[in-house]
């Protein structure tokens, strides 16, 4: 079927914003649903289930300076730069990164939030230290964009 | 006791809790939106925390922002304030899922108190005098059936709606038939539900309020009435208490059936009831409000207690220190709003506040969330000060509240403290006689 992501983008923003669990969209053969764990705060391990609906959601980090060149935290939360305490992070200063690439992760509730880039560039700084918390708007990287 | 509170509001009623907190020598963290930055509740916290932008839904109201941040700042008790999350029972349980205490009732008490047809039931089957009222209509031939066997005039109202909105005055079920699938409509967009009832309709009646604080041994204190019947179009612009149209009789009588319904209803911490009380004198149960209120400082002042306190230390499993003999009220208080809004159009008036002077001496107290120099942001509520007075008597009060409204100086934006001066030389508003209709009145 074919999936206008926009679209996709927009049922997962309605999602968020209501107190409901699961939107199914039936269009003549076309049906998008999107749905999340009832009772997300009762997880309680890394990078489970709601982890990339919840992810997506966010897809923020949209440069806002006036150089347009910071990520910014689209959640109150804590910074990390890996998916494990084990795991490489995601980028180092000096990366290349592509647009819907994943720089971080803001934790929150428990919940693994992965934050995407929307841009393409080079990570040119890394503002936050891992394990720090984090508010909204806070600056998490400084991107050149190409 | 709890290290660290969260307190998940602004204005004037999060600097309120973070005043009681100081003097309890409890740590402070303050949540705010991107157009709250510099707001004082921000500045005065001991630490502050930014969830989201402008939009209230994003920030204000949004669940997981605000316990994140209750967990970066290690924060061990949300206060709610009222309005945004306070009655929401969702917020409640989250906070307890997540370890943090809740400064409320229980989840499940909300719940009961917040609909306002299962509150009205309950209450009548604790005991409470109740309004006649009927169960959710399902179409509009129920919905004449249902206003025919009340009798007509009915107030047509909505299940989800507060504040006053969602409310029609019908006389006719001619009336009703015209009206009934916009009501509905404008229910559901309002507050996205289109669940309506009836209740019987009081012609003039006075608004009268029960504060009770219930602690979790089972203990109820009932701490008198406020008097809130001057309002525009059911928002409350000024109150006072004690009333003057409650002997002490009345008021001890209602006093010992709130305690005894209450205490059996178990309930937790503050909470107001709300009553009509119509000219023969009759007080009908309204609803619940599970929360502080914003009036609360009158009875602050005349019963000599600190409600924020009282409710942090329920929360933490204290048991309220109840006096031998039921408090009386001491003296007379009465509270203006001060709204950030034109006094003639009511039109919100946000902006920068240039100056400010508020008023001061014996007997008066402000509490207000603004400064001069700061913003009021058009997102959120347009009140901005509450100016509380304290006499030895009514005619005492009134005096003292002209004289604390014309030192009061707020500019830069429009406010309705001619309002308030208007209410205040009112002759009928003097003498005390006045119903829900005042001000309706009185601008006509």
């Amino acid at each position: 079927m074919k999936l206008d992501l926009d679209q996709l983008r927009e049922l997962i923003r309605l999602l968020d914003e209501s107190n409901l669990t699961e939107i199914e969209v039936e269009h003549d053969d076309d049906r998008i649903r999107v749905r999340r764990d009832p009772a997300p705060v009762a997880v309680t391990s890394q990078a489970v289930a709601p982890t990339a609906l919840v992810g997506s959601t966010h897809a923020s980090g949209a440069p806002e300076d006036d150089d347009g060149n910071y990520l910014t935290s689209p959640f109150v939360g804590t910074f990390y730069r890996a998916p494990s305490p084990e795991s490489d992070s995601f980028v180092e200063v000096g990366d290349s990164i592509t647009p819907g690439q994943v720089l971080c992760i803001v934790e929150a509730m428990k919940l693994m939030n992965e934050i995407e880039s929307e841009v393409a560039g080079t990570i040119v700084e890394i503002l936050v230290e891992n394990g720090k918390p984090v508010e909204y708007g806070d600056r998490l990287f400084r991107i050149e964009t190409t | 006791m709890f290290e660290t509170i969260l307190i998940a509001n602004r204005g004037e009623i999060a600097l309120r809790v973070i005043r009681t907190c100081r003097e309890l020598g409890l740590r402070t963290v303050a949540v705010h939106s991107e157009v709250d930055a510099d707001a004082l509740h921000t500045r005065l916290a001991d630490e502050a925390i930014c969830i989201g932008p402008a939009d209230p839904t994003r920030s204000y109201l949004h669940i997981p922002a605000i316990i994140a941040a209750a967990e970066i700042t290690g924060a061990d008790a949300v206060h709610p304030g009222y309005g945004f999350l306070s009655e929401n029972p969702e917020f409640a349980e989250t906070c307890a899922q997540c370890g943090l205490e809740f400064i409320g009732p229980l989840p499940e008490q909300m719940r009961r108190w917040g609909d306002k047809v299962s509150a009205r039931a309950l209450a009548k089957s604790l005991g409470l005098p109740t309004i006649e009222g009927t169960e959710l209509v399902e179409d509009v031939e129920d919905a004449v059936k249902k206003a025919e066997a009340l009798g007509f005039p009915v107030l047509l109202k909505a299940s989800g709606g507060g504040g006053g909105r969602g409310m029609h005055i019908l006389q006719s079920k001619e009336e009703l038939r015209a009206i009934f699938e916009t009501a509905r409509a404008e229910s559901r967009a309002a507050f996205g539900n289109d669940a309506l009832y009836f209740e019987t309709f009081i012609e003039r009646p006075r608004h009268i309020e029960f504060q009770i604080l219930g602690d979790k041994h089972g203990n109820i204190q009932v701490l008198g009435e406020r008097e809130c019947s001057i309002q525009r179009r059911h928002q409350k612009i000024l109150e006072e208490a004690p009333s003057v149209a409650l002997s002490d009789e009345a008021r001890s009588d209602m006093s010992a059936t709130i305690r005894r319904a209450m205490g059996e209803a178990g309930y937790i911490s503050a909470g107001t009831l709300e009553f009509l009380l119509d000219d023969r004198g009759e007080l009908t149960f309204l609803e619940m409000n599970p929360r502080i209120q914003v009036e609360h400082p009158v009875t602050e002042l005349v019963m000599g207690v600190d409600l924020v306190a009282e409710q942090i230390r329920i929360a933490d499993g204290q048991e309220l220190a109840l006096p031998e003999r039921p408090l009386s009220p001491r003296g007379h208080a009465i509270e203006c709003r001060i709204n950030a809004e034109d006094p003639d159009t009511f039109a919100p008036s946000p902006g920068t506040i240039t100056e400010l002077h508020m008023a001061g001496g014996t007997g008066v107290r402000v509490d207000s969330g603004v400064y001069g120099g700061g913003r009021v942001p058009p997102n959120y509520d347009p009140l901005v000060a509450k100016l509380i007075v304290h006499a030895p008597t009514r005619a005492q009060a009134i005096a003292k509240m002209r004289r604390a409204l014309s030192e009061t100086l707020i500019g830069g934006i429009r406010t309705n403290i001619p309002l308030h001066q208007r209410i205040l030389a009112h002759p009928a508003f003097e003498e005390g006689r006045f119903s829900t209709r005042f001000l309706d009145e009185l601008q006509a």
